[in-house]
């Protein structure tokens, strides 16, 4: 069965995925800034693929591209986690605040405008959170979509 | 004072969705009577200054919890009770 | 008899719970003014010091409390395996017969 919906909500949902992600990736990369994360940034990048299968009826097999890209961001954040302990600190100690690499920056005290470059491993666990949220979200949807016959997948 | 209003709204509005979740016998309504009340909760969530439960409570309670409901009425019945 | 105790266990839960919640309560008496406020201050105070990042709640879940995310990535993980386990396409088995 093609669930495809009409032209109108095919053309609206070509205009707004997008942005949504784009949301979405900005919500993960200044979790450190502003209010948001890795788990809403997550969850907004998954309810754009929940908005393409409800509005197009057909999706393509990513079902182990999705697999692995949760398996991936859950094991780089467990290593970022254990890496504080190889340095001889506790589990999730930030090794990288302030150090001058990677998001090393340093911010002034007080009430400041926010530079992106600052965190140490604050942004780096966002965007692992970021990543395996987003996939591990779309890959039920997928897997629930297909189940129930609301959707075919395309080869 | 309009804080106060506003507040007094988004419970009623709260309030009635939740009495509507429970009140429609067919279950697409009572799904999408469901993703309403989680969008006023979320409004709720803004005023009480909490605007990462408040994104985070709009993404999944909105999107993605109304469209696994419907995934999943729609490969069962679509009616209340038993047949 | 059993009604009688169940109402007196009720009134003892009931009793430790209005204890507990009015011993958190401020001296003035407000609401929203907790009395055990050293690990708040803490946090508010040194979080930028320590995390060089703004944004305090994003520290606390990432670096302070970081176990507590820990769990919850693993539930997600496992919420997506009991997915992917109940809907799989499964091939029948013969049963019976020849084996």
């Amino acid at each position: 069965m093609n669930w495809k919906m009409s032209r109108v909500v095919r053309t609206v949902t070509d205009i707004m995925v997008v942005p949504i992600i784009v949301y979405g990736i900005y919500l993960i990369i200044h979790g450190h800034l502003t209010p948001g994360g890795g788990f809403q940034g997550g969850a907004v990048i998954a309810s754009s693929t929940a908005l393409l299968i409800v509005s197009y009826g057909s999706f393509r097999d990513y079902k182990k591209d999705f697999s692995s890209m949760e398996s991936l961001g859950l094991t780089l954040f467990i290593l970022l986690a254990i890496f504080g302990i190889l340095l001889g600190a506790t589990m999730f100690h930030n090794f990288g605040a302030g150090t001058g690499g990677l998001f090393g920056g340093t911010v002034p005290e007080g009430i400041n405008p926010g530079y992106v470059n600052t965190g140490g491993t604050i942004p780096m666990m966002n965007i692992m959170v970021g990543l395996e949220v987003a996939a591990a979200l779309s890959l039920i949807l997928w897997m629930m979509a297909k189940a129930s016959d609301s959707m075919e997948v395309e080869a | 004072m309009i804080y106060f209003i506003l507040q007094l709204l988004v419970l009623t509005g709260l309030v009635i969705t939740a009495v509507a979740v429970i009140w429609f016998k067919d279950l697409i309504s009572a799904a999408i009577a469901l993703g309403a009340s989680s969008l006023i909760l979320s409004l709720q969530f803004y005023l009480l200054r909490a605007p990462d439960v408040a994104i985070a409570e709009a993404a999944v309670g909105a999107a993605l919890t109304t469209a696994i409901f419907i995934f999943a009425i729609r490969a069962s019945e679509r009616e209340e009770g038993y047949k | 008899m059993r009604k009688v105790f169940a109402m007196l266990a009720l009134l003892v839960i009931f009793a430790f719970l209005l204890l507990a919640v009015a011993e958190l309560r401020g001296e003035d008496g407000g609401f929203g003014e907790p009395v055990h406020t050293a690990m708040d201050d803490y946090f508010l105070q040194d979080s930028q010091s320590h995390n060089q990042a703004n944004n305090v709640v994003t520290a606390i879940l990432f670096d302070y409390r970081g176990l507590d995310t820990l769990g919850e990535a693993t539930v997600l993980f496992s919420a997506v395996s009991g997915v992917l386990t109940v809907l799989r396409k499964v091939k029948p088995v013969k049963r019976g017969g020849k084996e």
